[in-house]
């Protein structure tokens, strides 16, 4: 004789298998601690957490009134909490993906433990108003997708920021080798032992220069990998400051790349004990030009937006 | 019970719930702004993105405004991008204010609410906020502040040139709804 079992037998088993699989994966944690409205913390609380459908689970607060309910499913719960005589409002609570969330309850005084005077043959009070089920965010129209966690978007906004706020500090700094290396250009009038105004600059003073402009093309362009390689967010379109600081980029990057280019070419033609000439000479025009575009690119994203000089008081 | 029967009851149990409210209002129009003050920087986010319902029945009133964190826009992406981050907005997509009271006062030129904030991943609860009511019949227009703090969601102030964002960061709400 052939044993069958029955299709939906198999499908229960199927979907036994997997469905307790599929919400491990997605256990939920949510705690948070039970005080007055004193911040006292109330402690063994009773803490209930009642899902959409289905029992309440009811947890004891521990002596500093915190209270743990592990391996929750997402979904929308009611979170409330009674003890020495206080009592929450009752919280719709919806738990999302991810791993850890707080709520903290507040126990206020509880008029309805209070026993109510007794009169003979008096008619029951009537209930106490029920509030409505208030509505849920499904009913607002907004997507599970727009309502969903996404951790990894989290991640990777957390390490844009660390990467920008590196890329912001290094900048700054970066300010002080450019300035110092404009100040100690050939252009730069420098005085004698003697006092004598020396038109033609030294070698040591080329040295100093050189290895100050050394200094800053090596910092920029550590603090260009931190903005260039930051990760993008998707479907975000830029506007405001960022633009600028981005646009002029296209202006001090190139320039970055030829001032010591120039500069290397303008040494030389020093070294040979000739006058910078051709192109060579542009270069402290180059890093004037260079210098000013990147002073401005930090101004476009730090200036003060609620400082509107071109708008009348 | 048959499971397309099942299967209905589990989509139109809560539809029946929400439909057997008296009276229901519809948030139209809002402006939500979050007022952000560094000494360098004075900056309001704003978003109208928000929706919300409210539901009364036996004389008391429940209602859910909603609105999602990446809606609100401060002038600059860099500054959105990294509100997104401090807020935990990945993580927490939505800033939900949830609110019941007296169906009385929805007449009132004041309206006194206990709001519960879902915010950053994080429960506050602000009592006895004031919301200034204007408007007649089934128009109703709402203004007031609430007045939020960083704290009170354990977000770790943002600082510029070392020098952190002031721990206020009051949301101020301008909405107009109508009675369904």
């Amino acid at each position: 004789m052939k044993l069958r079992m029955p299709r939906f037998a198999i499908r229960a088993a199927f979907f036994g298998l997997l469905f307790p699989l599929s919400l491990a994966a997605q256990t939920v944690t949510l705690s948070g601690t039970a005080t007055d409205d004193k911040g006292k913390p109330i402690a063994n609380a009773a803490v209930s957490l009642k899902p959409a459908a289905g029992s309440p689970i009811e947890v004891r607060a521990d002596a500093d009134g915190n209270y743990n309910f592990p391996n929750l499913a997402p979904g929308d719960y009611t979170l409330s909490a009674a003890g020495d005589g206080l009592r929450s409002k009752p919280i719709s609570v919806t738990v999302t993906t991810a791993p850890h969330q707080t709520v903290d309850l507040l126990l206020t005084p509880d008029q309805a433990e209070k026993p109510a005077e007794q009169i003979p043959n008096a008619p029951s009070p009537a209930p106490p108003a029920k509030a409505p089920p208030s509505p849920s965010l499904e009913d607002l129209g907004f997507s599970s997708q727009q309502t969903q966690g996404n951790p990894k978007l989290q991640a990777m906004l957390q390490k844009r920021t660390r990467m920008l706020r590196i890329h912001q500090k290094l900048g700054l700094i970066t300010l002080i080798p450019m300035a110092a290396t404009l100040i100690t250009g050939p252009q730069a009038k420098v005085k004698g032992r003697h006092g004598e105004a020396i038109k033609v600059p030294t070698d040591a003073n080329l040295d100093f220069h050189a290895a100050l402009g050394g200094l800053t093309t090596a910092m920029y362009f550590t603090t260009a990998y931190y903005a260039v390689f930051a990760p993008r967010v998707p479907g975000t379109s830029k506007h405001g400051g960022i633009r600028w600081h981005e646009a002029l980029a296209f202006i001090h990057g190139p320039g970055m790349v030829l001032t010591p280019v120039l500069g290397a070419m303008a040494y030389n033609q020093e070294n040979s004990g000739e006058k910078p000439h051709g192109i060579a000479a542009e270069h402290g025009t180059v890093a004037y030009v260079t210098a000013i575009a990147y002073g401005a690119s930090i101004i476009a994203v730090s200036w003060p937006i609620h400082w509107k000089f071109w708008e009348k008081k | 019970m048959s499971r397309g029967g099942f299967l209905i009851a589990l989509f139109i149990t809560p539809a029946i719930a929400w439909a057997q409210a008296d009276t229901q209002w519809l948030l139209d129009q809002s402006t939500l702004s979050y007022h952000m003050s560094h000494p360098m920087h004075q900056v309001d986010g704003v978003s109208h993105a928000a929706k919300g319902k409210g539901a009364c029945h036996a004389g008391i009133c429940s209602f859910l405004i909603a609105a999602p964190l990446k809606s609100f826009d401060s002038g600059d992406t860099n500054r959105d991008l990294h509100m997104l981050e401090a807020t935990r907005g990945a993580q927490f997509p939505m800033v939900v204010v949830r609110t019941s009271f007296p169906e009385s006062e929805t007449a009132a030129a004041t309206l006194d609410a206990d709001l519960t904030v879902e915010f950053a991943g994080q429960t506050a609860h602000y009592a006895h906020v004031q919301f200034q009511r204007s408007g007649q019949g089934s128009e109703v227009h709402i203004s007031g502040t609430i007045p939020a703090t960083c704290s009170d969601f354990k977000i770790d102030r943002p600082s510029f040139l070392t020098v952190p964002i002031k721990n206020e960061i009051p949301v101020k709400v301008d909405m107009s709804w109508h009675k369904m």
